[in-house]
């Protein structure tokens, strides 16, 4: 890596960061809510079966969904309260999944953070492999960045593809979303002693914790927090900020100079990827025992009155937390669940939150800009310039054109599965053209025509 | 409340571009060699300039109207085609000519072909190549500009060459090519080309002004450097190969940079999104394929100029360079199809 130049990866866009709505509050406890909606499918893999009934009494913790699948985490309650029912609700990707609503206990207090049980004298010397690796099943946790992928199934040692550099991820590339960064200044020793659970579990010999230099306070942060671990090789790698630097195959290409195979993952070239609040979810889980119930949630963007970073139950509905944040202001056009770049928007907010809702973006009218406001898509000039945004070198305008005129075949030549879906390219296209859209849908009628076959 | 918050796919926000304001800053650009055009042909530029945009924003309106789609004049590209079809006139082409390359450009080489983002030649290009062989004489009768000799506009013929302070650049290397003349008392004429003190078409005189406006468009990032960079220097090395071999025979390749249309290709002309590659090694090849054509031309064919033919030639050929410089994914092929 040069020295001179930042960390990073080719192609790319610069969205503006929009970070100053929700960067400076610190993360905040939300009363418990009546009710909650743990959906029993938060994670990438098989979906859970509930392990409670009808009108069962359950704990803080408590288990309440299941799989026996391989790739698959539980899911526990939240709060403590009564199972009122096990029914449909709606999900961000999915339509509609199974879900446990509890109705919670009158005048419960809410789950605290436990940030302040660690600190710099933390070891991992306690726990064996087999022990971390048993908490992270146990406690349900999966890729917070976003993906949800079953962090034990990540994490645990397999031969045939040993691992030899775990990445932190502490980029938060999305604009507005800042739940990672105050997550890095707040719990930073929690962080860290996650950190090296996972390192350990993972039996890797080296640590890079990637943060984009627009963060330069908690970039400051783990560089001071790291020197207490003198026995490892660990360090903070700045990165330039660019969209999307955090996503794991352009961060790893940022720290690591190495490029994962398309289609593949990234422990095939001995790495693993870990997001700063799963990080933060492991060291609860192997050191005090607790499952993943709670996680911070930055609500932001101007179209809402009181945005801030907010330490939720999973289970909580949008509107609950759009009334605790004081309501929709009048401009409002956009209620995002996740990121304004990759993030799903959102028409029924009694939609609950999950482990993978990092954010709520809630964009004004202008902000969307009023061509994607009314779908005006124009012709492709054939600019080019989706071409040089791309940071998998795709061809976005040719697979997004192949799939409108249903040439699927054509849209496969043009590799449309390595697409990541960051969206960088409808976000460059002067045209405003729906290209990620487009993109998705042929994804999604290619595994359709697989499943028939 | 609800009602007002609406639902697409991500991502949710974009660049402010739209392709209205990218063909804004091509026309920005464009206004460098439209102002020298005045300057130095005066009422001549101005008559030529209004019936060419004229014709190509009413003849898009009325294809709009048969096609029954929106109006799309709102995109300004056709005023831009409008425009540079201006800027490749002979300057004393009367109006009526521009008023039918206009509506030829937009009609047949444009709408007849989808309409914007889908014709596959250069509207402006196609039109002028129209104009040339329906119109032949009118198109090669060159025109000095009124700054020269103080003596108002004189009109030259392209075939007499022996009028020596008059004719074009171009004209000159013709006469040198032939042995009418020697290459070595042409070079000199660079410096004049330069600042457009010379006859030609309205757009192609002032060289300072064309890499004015180039360099706002590169600025703004609304072209690359990439197609104007390969067309120059193919166009140079070419040039140099018969300079070094015969100087008496060949001129300067400096001069050739200068003179005729070149450096309006190069930067308003062959970089048109539409009709060039979608790729980088694709714009490489194409900037490559157009400079050695107008040189070759140049020297080798008949024409004095061969801007507009080369252009068409590497337009055609763009379809089949997309088919063949396909992009690798970051991460290689994958291994499995699905």
């Amino acid at each position: 890596m040069k020295t001179h130049t930042k960390a990073t990866f080719p192609g790319g866009v610069h969205p503006p960061e929009c970070k100053q709505y929700s960067q400076s509050n610190v993360i905040e406890i939300v009363p418990v809510p009546k009710q909650v909606t743990v959906l029993l499918s938060q994670h990438l893999g098989a979906s859970c079966k509930p392990v409670v009934s009808k009108k069962e009494a359950v704990r803080v913790g408590q288990k309440i969904g299941a799989s026996d699948a391989f790739v698959s985490a539980a899911v526990h309650s939240p709060v403590a309260g009564a199972v009122k029912d096990i029914v449909l609700a709606p999900h961000p990707v999915l339509g509609r999944t199974m879900a446990v609503v509890i109705d919670a206990d009158a005048q419960s207090e809410p789950k605290k953070p436990c940030a302040d049980k660690f600190d710099s004298k933390f070891s991992p010397d306690k726990w064996s492999v087999q022990q971390i690796c048993s908490a992270i099943q146990d406690a349900g946790i999966v890729g917070m960045g976003g993906a949800g992928f079953p962090t034990r199934v990540k994490i645990e040692p397999n031969p045939a593809m040993p691992k030899e550099i775990l990445i932190v991820n502490g980029c938060e590339c999305e604009p507005f979303l800042t739940c990672d960064y105050r997550v890095m200044l707040e719990w930073t020793w929690q962080v860290l002693a996650g950190v090296r659970l996972a390192a350990k579990a993972a039996d890797v010999d080296k640590i890079r914790i990637g943060i984009e230099d627009n963060k330069p306070d908690a970039i400051e942060v783990f560089s001071q927090a790291i020197q207490s671990c003198t026995d490892l090789d660990i360090q903070v790698v700045p990165v330039k900020t660019k969209y999307p630097q955090g996503g794991e195959r352009q961060l790893i290409r940022a720290v690591w100079n190495k490029t994962v195979p398309t289609n593949s993952i990234p422990p095939v070239i001995g790495v693993v990827v870990v997001n700063v609040a799963t990080a933060a979810a492991i060291a609860e889980a192997v050191v005090l025992g607790q499952p993943l119930t709670h996680r911070v949630v930055s609500v932001t963007g101007r179209a809402i009155a009181k945005p801030g970073n907010y330490y939720c139950p999973v289970g909580m509905s949008i509107q609950e937390l759009i009334d605790h944040c004081g309501g929709l202001t009048e401009s409002a056009a956009k209620v995002v669940l996740g990121g304004p770049m990759m993030g799903f928007a959102i028409a029924d907010l009694s939609m609950p939150l999950t482990k993978t809702s990092g954010g709520l973006t809630f964009l004004t009218r202008e902000e969307v800009t009023e061509a994607k406001f009314k779908h005006q898509q124009t012709t492709c000039i054939r600019c080019g310039r989706c071409i040089s945004a791309c940071p998998e070198n795709l061809n976005p305008t040719r697979i997004a054109h192949a799939v409108k005129h249903n040439r699927l075949d054509l849209a496969q030549q043009y590799f449309m599965s390595g697409c990541t879906e960051c969206g960088a390219c409808s976000y460059i296209c002067p045209a405003h053209i729906e290209l990620t859209g487009y993109i998705k849908t042929g994804k999604l009628l290619v595994a359709r025509a697989k499943k028939k076959a | 409340m609800l009602s007002k918050i609406t639902v697409s796919p991500a991502p949710h926000i974009s660049q402010p571009l739209s392709t209205r304001r990218v063909m804004l800053d091509v026309l920005i650009g464009l206004a460098f060699p439209v102002a020298a055009a005045l300057w130095f042909f005066r009422q001549y530029a101005e008559i030529l300039l209004v019936s060419s945009v004229a014709s190509c924003l009413v003849s898009e309106w009325i294809c709009d109207l048969i096609r029954r789609k929106p109006n799309s004049l709102g995109n300004l590209s056709a005023v831009v085609t409008g425009v540079i079809l201006a800027l490749s006139l002979p300057p004393a082409v009367p109006w009526w000519v521009a008023v039918i390359g206009g509506a030829f450009a937009i009609v047949i080489v444009k709408m007849l072909f989808g309409g914007l983002g889908h014709n596959i030649f250069n509207p402006a290009m196609a039109a002028r190549v129209f104009l040339t062989a329906s119109f032949g004489v009118l198109m090669t009768t060159w025109t000095v500009p009124a700054t020269m000799q103080n003596e108002g506009l004189k009109t030259i013929s392209a075939s007499n060459t022996q009028a020596i302070t008059q004719a074009t650049t171009l004209a000159w290397s013709k006469a040198a090519l032939k042995g009418q003349t020697d290459a070595k008392q042409v070079n000199p004429l660079v410096k004049l080309s330069f600042l457009g003190n010379e006859g030609g078409c309205l757009g192609e005189t002032s060289v300072l002004a064309i890499l004015l406006g180039g360099l706002y468009m590169l600025i703004r990032k609304t072209i690359m450097w990439r197609i104007p960079f390969a067309v120059l220097v193919s166009a140079t090395a070419v040039a140099a190969v018969g300079w070094l071999a015969k100087p008496d025979v060949y001129v300067n390749p400096l001069l050739h940079l200068v003179g005729g249309g070149l450096m309006l290709g190069a930067f308003f002309i062959a970089t048109d999104p539409v009709t060039s590659p979608l790729t980088a090694k694709g714009e490489w090849i194409f900037g490559i394929g157009v400079g050695a054509l107008i040189m070759l031309i140049r020297i080798v064919g008949e024409y004095p100029e061969g801007v507009m033919y080369a252009v068409l030639i590497m337009n055609a050929l763009t379809p089949l360079i997309d088919r063949f410089c396909t992009l690798v994914p970051a991460g290689g092929k994958p291994n499995v199809n699905v």
